[in-house]
């Protein structure tokens, strides 16, 4: 049970959902699967007094547009996503990175949108209050930060720790995004802050209508991994996405985007590195040490500074060279 | 953020309660609910049927699985609400009187339930499973089964039970 009373509505169209949602303002919260929802609202950490359920729309499956691009509906659930014929074949990092989000039961009732949308993590933001500590955080409108006391208050370190964003991003997704007055479209990248306070720039009555991915080009290789614990059922430590193209040769590296996430307000990219690889013939562990230099994993759930940057190294070094592989035909 | 003040009113009004229809076991119900109440405590506690259990209320220990419209569903973090004229399924469902189905009985023959807190939610994820797969491999077992937590068992009598069932070679365990 959610220990205090709310509204809830369940409109037939996405129009009306957003019309919904305006009318309430920010107290008005979509509600799309719930897996991560109404674990925050059992433990108060948000506490909408509107929900506005998607439940009554049936989404679109995912298809093909004349441009060759996939459109894919934000409501598809993720066990749909990893299902799908068109996704297994043309975008098999996709239906990988969706195959190791949570278990079986979070993937066949989370959609791709509320992972998107998923809020940030801490070890204090996600517990329950009443019996761990008294006072709210930053985050929570409070005057203190449990994990990071040094932090200024207007600073949080709470991560973002979608699986499936930092592939969407190397792919160069569009977002078509709804609002009461009408659809604009964005790059997957334009939707974090990067700031832990607010990781979204989506206004309060804006909803994620598709999700479009462009086609890949010819020689084209891609390298996923996501650190965790147990190997089933966890969040991850690390997530680590690479692509790249290779010129004719085979070995030249035309262009590569590495992107990290759960180590970062939002997912990350060492765009230095990136650079360094165009037209180059790659070294995959020089890449590796340079990229985990570069940028700066945000400790957290446990795992140090030092720990996520040398977890980083070893996994960029890998996770490259099956890319490059993966580029080569060879696997 | 919505500051709660009064947990009972929703800006200073009395939130509505709602009489939804569901199936429940093949059994057509109706209940009242408020949106704030869970699936599982309509189940439990408006139903009566106490085989679907409480474990961490977070969406992380299946111990709440039930199914809904066959999709194996975590009960704990759903709204009542949202099952309207839905099909659910508990495991409540899966014997027939004294009789255990096959699948409970391969539970028992391999040692698959020791405390049975977990056992609900097992038996439910793997219905699921040999729904949509009737000869799954202890791959697929592993990954239909990865948000069930048990506590007790080890895991691999529970994967030799649903294998047991499914007729892929593992024997009952002499007891
Ligand atoms: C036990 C457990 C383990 C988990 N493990 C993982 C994991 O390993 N990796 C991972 O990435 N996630 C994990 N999650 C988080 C979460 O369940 C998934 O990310 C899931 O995909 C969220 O989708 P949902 O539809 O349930 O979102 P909801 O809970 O319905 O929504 C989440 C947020 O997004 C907003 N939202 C939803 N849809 C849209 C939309 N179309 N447009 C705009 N805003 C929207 C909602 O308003 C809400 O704020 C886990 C959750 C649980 C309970
Ligand atoms: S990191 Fe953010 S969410 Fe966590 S306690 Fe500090 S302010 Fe709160
Ligand atoms: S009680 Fe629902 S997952 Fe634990
Ligand atoms: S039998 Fe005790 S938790 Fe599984």
């Amino acid at each position: 049970m959610i220990l205090y009373d709310f509204e809830y509505e369940r409109p037939g169209s996405l129009k009306e959902a957003t019309a919904l949602l305006n009318e309430t303002g920010g107290d008005a919260q979509l509600l799309a699967g719930g897996t991560d929802l109404m674990p925050n609202m059992r433990v108060e950490v948000v506490t909408p007094s509107l929900l506005v359920s998607v439940s009554g729309i049936e989404p679109a499956a995912p298809e093909k547009c004349a441009d060759g691009s996939i459109r894919i509906d934000s409501l598809t659930k993720l066990s749909d996503l990893v299902d799908a014929e068109l996704i297994q074949n043309e975008l098999p990092m996709l239906a990988e990175a969706a195959h190791t989000v949570a278990s079986n039961q979070v993937r066949v009732m989370g959609t791709l949108g509320g992972n998107l949308c998923q809020e940030t993590r801490c070890l204090y933001y996600n517990q329950k209050h009443d019996y761990q500590f008294v006072e709210p955080c930053y985050k929570r409108g409070g005057d203190c930060c449990y994990p990071f006391p040094g932090n200024d208050r207007d600073v949080c370190w709470a991560v973002y720790m979608s699986d499936i964003a930092p592939v969407l991003i190397a792919l160069d997704a569009k977002l078509e995004i709804l609002g009461p007055d009408g659809t604009r479209e964005i790059a997957m990248a334009d939707l974090y802050t990067g700031d832990g306070m607010n990781p979204f720039t989506l206004g309060t009555a804006e909803i994620i209508q598709a999700i479009f991915v462009p086609p890949v080009p010819e020689r084209f290789g891609w390298g996923y991994h996501k650190t965790t614990v147990r190997g089933g059922l966890d969040f991850g430590t690390a997530i680590i996405v690479i692509v790249l193209q290779l010129a004719e040769d085979g070995e030249t590296c035309c262009w590569a985007k590495i992107v990290y996430s759960a180590v970062g307000q939002g997912p990350l990219r060492p765009t230095t590195t990136e650079l360094s690889m165009e037209d180059a013939v790659l070294d995959p562990a020089l890449i590796a040490v340079a990229a985990s230099q570069e940028i700066s994993p945000l400790p957290h759930h446990g795992f140090n500074k030092g720990f996520l940057r040398e977890n980083i190294r070893v996994y960029t070094e890998r996770t490259l060279v099956s890319a490059i592989e993966c580029a080569q035909g060879k696997i | 953020m919505n500051q709660i003040n009064d947990r009972t009113t929703v800006n200073g009004k009395k939130s509505r309660s709602r009489v939804l229809e569901m199936s429940i076991n093949g059994e057509a119900h109706e209940i009242t609910v408020k949106p704030r109440v869970m699936l599982l405590e309509a189940i439990r506690e408006k139903i009566g049927l106490t085989g679907t259990k409480d474990g961490c209320e977070s969406g992380t220990c299946g111990a709440c699985t039930v199914l809904v419209d066959g999709q194996p569903t975590l009960s704990c973090i759903t709204l009542a609400v949202e099952c309207e004229g839905k099909n659910i399924r508990t495991v409540e469902d899966l014997a027939d009187g004294e009789n255990l189905n096959y699948l409970q009985e391969a539970f028992l023959d391999q040692g698959g339930t020791q405390c049975g807190f977990c056992t609900p939610g097992m038996l439910m994820s793997a219905t699921a499973l040999l729904e949509k797969n009737p000869k799954p491999t202890r791959d697929d077992i592993n990954k239909a089964l990865e948000g069930n937590l048990c506590r007790c068992t080890g895991y691999n009598s529970i994967v030799d039970s649903i294998l047991q069932v499914s007729d892929q070679g593992v024997k009952p365990r002499l007891l």
